[in-house]
């Protein structure tokens, strides 16, 4: 399990960096090496560390202990086949965590960062309709029943493709220079995230990788199906390189836009939710 | 003195580690124990790890304060 938690830690980072890389290459320019995102971790952890004077001290670490636990937390569910609602659960704790992140510092950037990820817990809403239509397809949150029943059934991509949109749109919405990446844009320098430097930096650089991991492990198991481990790993990397290409092509939005598209789609998925129940 | 406690920290988390593991592997403890084992220690180990490697091994230089 430890090794495991390693693999997905680095493979995490890795995925960031072929993200990062994907972007360059779609924007014409070299872009760094796909390990960048693990020097970056490593780089972090080498460089001085303190806590800043206008920070709440016991909160600023705790929360950088608490976004790595979460996230392997949620790799174990994951990987023991438990209940979609406990990762989504945990992701919902990775929103207070971002909030906390920003409070604790004291630093205005970072302080707007996490008012920031309230505003864009819009983006969970379209997770609880995907999960509304799994349930109601599978008739259990249990993923060892939603795999057996792809099993039977064959992928639920292809049976609520609109699931899987909005599943990937909240997977989006959590990738780095993303439409709805409001909560770390430039105009807040690094957004909750600002004042967190050196070894808290590379923690968080750690739960990015795990949830990176956690995240596209997810979606493909929830509408594909339980796949071998290199299809799977190969599955990340091709979902990875279409969210890259989403990236790199669409602008940042402002926090009320990035809202109100998320609302829109909602909508169209609680509409989409309402007729399968209808008609199913 | 704070780079040997740092030290302790990380060694104690990652020994709780290993400890988890042994006894998983032998049967002792169920997985689920080891996992919310791993999701308490590891953290730790990582944040302490980085601050025990880059914590100064003696005390810093009188800060210079004009001539």
């Amino acid at each position: 399990m430890i090794a495991y938690l390693l693999f997905a830690t680095f493979f995490g980072l890795l995925l960031l960096g072929i993200h990062r890389k994907v972007i360059a290459r779609v924007q014409r320019r070299p872009g760094p090496p796909i390990w960048q995102e693990i020097l970056h971790m490593l780089k972090f952890s080498f460089k001085s560390t303190w806590v800043p004077v206008t920070a709440s001290e016991s909160l600023f670490v705790a929360v950088v202990l608490i976004a790595i636990g979460i996230w392997s937390a949620a790799l174990f569910v994951l990987l023991a086949g438990g209940s979609i609602l406990i990762i989504f659960g945990i992701y919902m704790l990775h929103k207070i965590v971002e909030h906390g992140f920003g409070l604790s510092s004291g630093s205005p950037y970072g302080k707007f960062g996490g008012v920031r990820s309230v505003i864009s817990a819009a983006s969970e809403i379209p997770l609880f309709v995907s999960v509304a239509v799994i349930a109601l397809f599978t008739g259990s949150l249990e993923i060892t029943d939603i795999v057996r029943y792809q099993q039977a059934n064959g992928p639920l991509l292809f049976i609520v493709p609109l699931a899987a949109v909005a599943m990937y749109l909240v997977i989006l919405s959590k990738m780095p220079f993303g439409p709805f990446s409001i909560v770390e844009s430039k105009e807040l320098v690094s957004g909750y995230k600002t004042e967190h430097f050196g070894v808290w930096r590379a923690g968080l650089e750690v739960c990015n990788g795990i949830k990176t991991y956690v995240l596209l492990f997810l979606f493909i198991t929830l509408f594909i199906g339980m796949v071998p481990i290199w299809w799977l790993l190969g599955g990340m990397i091709l979902v990875i390189i279409t969210l890259a290409f989403v990236c790199a092509l669409t602008p940042m939005l402002s926090p009320f836009d990035s809202v109100t598209v998320q609302m829109v789609f909602t909508g169209v998925m609680v509409i989409y939710a309402g007729l399968l129940g209808v008609f199913a | 003195m704070r780079k040997k406690m740092l030290l302790m920290i990380t060694l104690v988390a990652g020994m709780t580690i290993l400890i988890a593991l042994s006894l998983n592997a032998a049967g002792e403890i169920p997985l689920w124990l080891y996992q919310a084992v791993i999701v308490i220690a590891f953290p730790v180990f990582v944040l302490f790890l980085g601050l025990w490697w880059m914590a100064p091994d003696r005390e810093g230089d009188i800060p210079f304060i004009g001539y």
